[in-house]
């Protein structure tokens, strides 16, 4: 019984018709991709709804490396970050989730924009930038502001965005030499599926391997995603043994509070979250000869 | 060939009144240039197979799941031929693009190697995720046209096929992408 | 030109071309002029009874034509052993996917709109959702007559003494869960009217049937009633019962206009039928050296709210359940029980894999306790032709099981087994291997087919029968069957299917028998046309023939004189005889025991899967990573379709094992779309090697046998098999998803054990 919601579609060119049409019109949500905002229509629950489509704005759809910064715009696909060179050289870990988020035909059409607004603490792009410090370029009529990734979400699909404002862009600082990481996902199934559990860890590690700095961070375990400040606080300084990766893996209990729901109990997250980060600690060890 | 009996079947003109303005639009779709007025919420799948009439492209799961409505598309996101899943689109939001349907792949007559490839490799059983499948492997071999088997079944996982168990599609994939290859033209 | 044989090439099927090129048209693709939209209110409640019905406000709604509800159901019950399922419910609703009203508007957008408009008045009643408490005396009750539909118990040979008398004996419960056929096309129709009779366009497996179930609801005659099946995307039994057609038949009979009715996927996922989930609790005895004694066997099938096909589940779950094997005692006792749940039907292996899951774990457990390889286990005990079955019946037909099971022994994925280096301390590989069996054509039942076979004015062939084309590829096996009995080429061959107005009634397409009572009806078709010329020449020349022989597009007698087809159809037609001949085909069956519906059947197939998996103990996630299916495939008609047949089979069978967990809660499902409810994708199911093991099936046409379902059957029970193999853990139930194993690992000390070795 699917019944789509009522729409009105506003389409742009440009940003800053997108920009004049959100402070002249009351109520207009965004629309990117729309790969989950229109299955989100579908359900019928929704009332009426005033859609800003800004699928068309190219200015917002562009990979740059400047001033040492890595800026994406907030409607490049995940296609376009996939294959993007840049994003591959200074921030693999986005590229590894950007290939997950979904099929071919998902990322040929999500945006990175659209991924962090839609806000699902279960978002594969996020963890990446959760790890590597990401931040978000804000634009609307009172020009434009920096939030930090980690201060955008104040709570469950809770966000520092006022209704007259647009994200325009994702700048990522290259971590520097000697980091490694990687991302993680655990679904249902192999193909096309939603995270139970995802995130990324992402180390500095010594030639003696000891780690120098750790950045943790898990999606779909909290209502927003979270970084792990118990399991980093293990890992730096230590060396990367598995006792110490499983102690670190023990500690991201403390930081999340993940909830039960139709993919998984809370306790099975909770289990996947040590596990996982486990897992990839593991495998950075092996990657990078400290265990066999 | 299979004949089947007489269906009375006719194009469906859009009908009835309508509770609210309709926008127009113009869509290339094989080719052929259409321009029509529709609802701001019509998805561009209905709008390809009820109001266009090209019923070649399925639906499947209403959730952007299944793949059954794939389609190539150029002018939104970008202006490269991208496979879509036409359900999660409103047809206003392809205004001025281009789309291909599996009814547009074959040129005079003479099958495009994909086709040819699902058939002769039985690559299809019931059928109805095929056209889908046909036009997701299409833009994935236009990104990777020299792929291997374990990237072939990364390119079509948003498709779902519940007849075949996919071994055979995967080969259709595989003898297509080097038919392309050697053809030197994708479409 | 001689025609070269059809049968047993790999011919690309001719209505693949029309598939690949986006021509097919499917039900859910027709439009018709002047069309209404159709639209179903479902029922909010698993259980309540319906104080009142409103439908004042929908009516009122500008573009709506019509609103209907039970008052406007001549008979309101349907159903093909019981009639207990509503059209549209009246004095209960009896499970979430119920129907209670429809609307018929000028759009898709007024049908929906106008189904809120709809006031129902429930009063809810405490759902009944467990099977087990539902067979208890104080359990709410479904229907008026109580909770079991239907019961069978077995007493055969001597079960005590086989039990006093043995070594061994090995208990355990097993569950399977409630799968979704998840075809990729819903369910779908259209209806119009023409000269009269109301026509429904439909996806199903069964025109006639659905025709007389459509005749039965609105209390008209069934030539009032054209029922035609286009091509199907997907049915695998979910569209062997009535879906959408009463519903378009009643708003074309009463408004007159043609209607279209296409379920949503959540519609098809709570309104279809399922795959009945199942207890099966088996105790067997055995002796030290592994000779199997007896079995009794208790099987509970959760039913949901309708009787539907039911009963004759049940009954191939208790004729399958002792496997393939010679078991010489066996106590079975099975029930068939209403609930709240969603209603379940047929589903590809009907009951087999549900008990083959159960039989299949229960003897690698014996093997593990009798300290033997469990498939010479199996073999020890597989059934041999002439062997006499638990039921007292003698096998006749071809029995391949054992054969099956020595080419899985010489297989190098089993003679790998044992070698499980893995790349991370986490993951464990495993082989498994596991048997199936299934009776099939309808068994004790009567079963008859008919085809029509008119030679064309062009000496071209036309074969004319009600079987479905549900992807199986019958259009084409029986064209090559045609082809070769009449010594033409395959393209000379033409097939029209599936329409009540045209083709004659060849029974239901299900149980994997389509193609041999097909086949077999156009084999009796071709000797009726031999009749028919040995008919003409005796009239031409005044002397009946001794021999008429097809070959090459000419039909040859007593080697004196020979016509071309096309002549043929000349003579047929000016000397009045007629064109057209019918074969008719009845499935020989035999005396059904006391009790049951079609135990035994005559003829079975078998095969045997083996499968390999990786376990990561930290997620508890199962990647099969190779499956073997060897079948015992009687002749092979068309080597292409029979793989992808299997193949198809194989892929269902991982998603039933390991992800597709349909989430019921309270009667409630909680998995309603194919984000939540997982069917396997490209990336979960692995390379499949199929083997036809070629008995001969001496009764099949070309000695060919029924293998559309036997594929699935033994899928389950070998992840399963091969997931213990791995890990040492021995799970009993499916979907074994990765969450349920993950805790039973934990639960055995497998994630400690991997976290003290690593440290």
């Amino acid at each position: 019984m699917q019944h789509l919601a009522d729409v009105e579609v506003y389409s742009v060119r440009t940003l800053r018709e997108a920009l004049e049409l959100l402070s002249s019109v009351k109520g207009l949500r965004v629309i990117a991709g729309g790969t989950d905002l229109i299955v989100q229509l579908k359900t019928g629950v929704v009332p009426k709804t005033n859609l800003l489509d800004v699928s068309r704005v190219d200015e917002l759809r562009y990979v740059r490396f400047e001033d040492g910064i890595l800026r994406i715009g907030a409607l490049t696909t995940f296609m376009e970050i996939y294959r993007s060179e840049l994003v591959r050289r200074h921030a693999p870990l986005l590229a590894e989730a950007a290939f997950t988020v979904g099929s071919f035909q998902i990322m040929n059409k999500g945006t990175i924009g659209g991924n962090i607004v839609n806000a699902s603490p279960a978002a594969d792009s996020l963890p990446p930038l959760y790890a590597l410090n990401a931040e978000l370029k804000i634009v609307g009529p009172r020009g434009e502001r920096f939030v930090r990734i980690q201060d955008f979400y104040k709570g469950y699909k809770k966000l520092d965005l006022m209704a007259d404002e647009l994200v325009a862009e994702v700048r990522i600082r290259p971590p520097g030499e000697g980091y490694v990481g990687h991302f993680f996902k655990h679904g249902l199934r192999r193909g096309d599926a939603i995270a139970v559990v995802n995130g990324a860890v992402l180390l500095r590690l010594s030639p003696e391997g000891i780690v120098r700095d750790a950045r943790v961070a898990l999606g779909a375990v909290a209502p927003t995603v979270v970084r792990s400040p118990s399991s980093e606080r293990v890992l730096v300084g230590s060396r990367l043994s598995p006792e110490v990766m499983w102690r670190a893996a023990e500690a991201v209990v403390n930081d999340i509070s993940p909830i039960d729901d139709v993919r998984g109990s809370a306790a099975y997250r909770r289990e996947l979250s040590v596990n996982y980060v486990f897992m990839t600690l593991y495998r950075i060890a092996r990657e990078t000869g400290v265990v066999a | 060939m299979a004949r089947r009996a007489a269906v009375r079947t006719v194009q469906r003109r859009a009908r009835g009144p309508v509770p609210q303005a309709k926008v127009p639009i113009r869509v290339k779709i094989n080719g052929v240039e259409y321009s029509h007025e529709v609802e701001p919420r019509l998805l561009l799948v209905h709008y390809i197979r009820d109001v266009v009439g090209l019923t070649g492209t399925h639906i499947g799961c209403d959730t952007s799941n299944c793949g059954a409505c794939t389609v190539l598309m150029k002018g939104t996101w970008g202006n490269e031929w991208r496979a879509v899943k036409s359900c999660t689109l409103y047809a206003v939001q392809a205004d001025g693009a281009e789309i291909i349907t599996i009814e547009g792949l074959a040129k005079n007559g003479e099958l495009h190697p994909l086709q040819k490839a699902f058939w002769e490799h039985h690559a299809l059983q019931c059928g109805y995720c095929t056209p889908g499948m046909i036009l997701a492997a299409l833009g994935f071999l236009k990104l990777n046209p020299n792929p291997t088997r374990e990237e072939i079944r990364k390119g079509i996982s948003g498709n779902l096929c519940r007849c075949t168990g996919y071994v055979n599609i995967v080969k259709a994939i595989e003898a297509a992408a080097k038919e392309i290859r050697e053809k030197g033209s994708w479409i | 030109m001689t025609a070269q044989r059809a049968v047993g090439a790999p011919v690309a099927r001719r209505d693949a071309f029309e598939k690949a090129v986006g021509a097919a048209k499917y039900a859910s693709d027709l439009f018709l002029d002047d069309m209404l939209w159709v639209a179903v209110l479902r029922s909010k409640y698993p259980h309540a009874r319906i104080r009142r019905i409103d439908t004042s406000k929908a009516e009122s709604h500008p573009n709506v034509v019509a609103v209907f509800t039970h008052r406007d159901v001549p008979v309101n019950r349907y159903g093909l052993f019981k009639k207990d399922r509503p059209v549209l419910c009246d004095d209960k609703v009896r499970y979430i996917g119920d129907p209670i009203a429809l609307v018929a508007a000028e759009t898709r957008e007024d049908a929906l709109e106008a189904l809120k408009l709809i006031e129902v008045d429930y009063e809810p009643l405490p759902p009944v959702t467990d099977p087990i408490e539902a067979m208890r005396p104080d359990a709410p009750k479904v229907h008026d007559d109580g909770n079991i539909c239907r019961e069978v118990h077995l007493r055969l040979g001597d079960v005590d003494g086989a039990f006093a008398r043995a070594d061994v004996i090995v208990e355990n419960t097993y569950r399977t869960g409630a799968q979704i056929h998840a075809y990729l096309e819903t369910e779908a129709g259209i209806s119009y009217m023409e000269d009269g009779k109301i026509v429904v366009v439909a996806g199903g497996q069964s025109p006639y049937r659905d025709r007389a179930e459509i005749a039965h609801a609105l209390n008209l005659p069934e030539e009032m009633i054209r029922v035609v099946t286009p091509y199907v995307g997907g049915a695998f039994g979910g569209k062997d019962d009535i879906t959408v057609q009463i519903h378009l038949a009643l708003v074309t009979w009463k408004t007159g206009r043609p209607a279209r009715l296409v379920w949503s996927r959540e519609e098809s996922m709570m309104a279809g039928t399922k795959r009945h989930p199942a207890i099966i609790k088996i105790r067997t005895a055995a002796t030290r050296d592994g000779t199997i004694l007896a079995n009794k066997i208790e099987i509970v099938l959760d039913k949901g709210a309708y009787t539907a096909l039911g009963p004759a589940v049940l009954d191939v779950a208790v004729e399958n359940c002792n496997g393939p094997y010679r078991v010489q005692a066996s106590q079975i006792d099975a029930y068939l029980v209403y609930t709240n749940n969603m209603v379940a039907s047929a589903f590809r292996g009907f009951g087999a894999p549900q008990v083959i899951f159960a039989i299949e774990r229960q003897m690698d457990l014996l093997a593990k306790k009798l300290g033997m390889d469990p498939l010479e286990l199996r073999l020890k005990n597989a059934l041999r032709k002439g062997d006499r079955y638990v039921f007292g019946n003698v096998l006749e037909g071809s029995v391949g099981i054992a054969q099956c099971l020595e080419v899985a022994r010489s297989h190098p994925l089993w003679r790998s087994r044992g070698r499980n280096s893995c790349e991370w301390p986490w993951l464990r590989r495993g082989v498994g291997v596991a048997a199936a069996m299934k009776g099939y054509t309808i068994g004790a039942l009567p079963d008859k087919g008919v085809v029509a076979l008119e030679l064309l004015r062009d000496g071209r062939v036309l074969v004319k029968g009600s079987f479905t084309e549900i992807g199986q590829g019958v259009i084409q096996a029986v064209a090559q069957i045609a082809a070769d009995l009449l010594g033409v080429s395959v393209d000379d061959v033409e097939v029209v299917f599936a329409d009540t107005e045209v083709t004659p009634d060849t029974s239901v397409t299900s149980a994997s028998r389509q193609l041999f009572l097909a086949g077999n009806a156009v084999r009796e078709a071709v000797e009726a046309l031999r009749e028919r010329v040995a008919e003409l020449e005796g009239r031409l020349s005044g002397r009946r023939p001794a021999r008429v022989e097809f070959s090459g597009g000419w039909v040859f007698i007593d080697s004196e004189r020979r016509y071309s087809l096309q002549e043929l159809a000349r003579l047929l037609e000016s000397t009045g005889l007629g064109r057209q001949v019918l074969g008719v085909y009845e499935v020989p069956r035999v005396e059904p025991l006391p009790g049951t519906l079609e135990i035994p059947h005559l003829f079975y197939m078998f095969g045997v899967t083996l499968a390999e998996v990786l376990v990561n103990l930290l997620t508890g996630e199962v990647t099969v990573s190779k499956v073997v299916s060897i079948v015992d495939a009687g002749r092979v008609i068309n080597p292409i379709t029979f793989t992808g047949q299997v193949e198809g089979a194989v892929a269902q069978g991982i998603g039933f094992a390991l992800m597709e967990d349909a989430k019921i809660r309270d009667g409630y499902l909680l998995t309603r779309d194919l984000s939540t409810y997982l069917i396997p994708s490209s990336k979960d199911v692995p390379e499949i090697e199929v083997i036809p093991v070629e008995t001969e099936e001496a009764e099949g046409p070309f000695g060919a046998k029924g293998i559309g379902e036997i594929g699935i059957i033994s899928v389950a029970p070998a992840i399963l098999n091969a997931v213990a193999d791995a890990t040492g853990v021995e799970p009993n139930a499916i979907p074994l998803t990765h969450e349920r194993l993950y805790w039973l690992l934990k639960e055995h000390g497998l994630v400690e054990q991997l976290r003290r070795a690593s440290t």
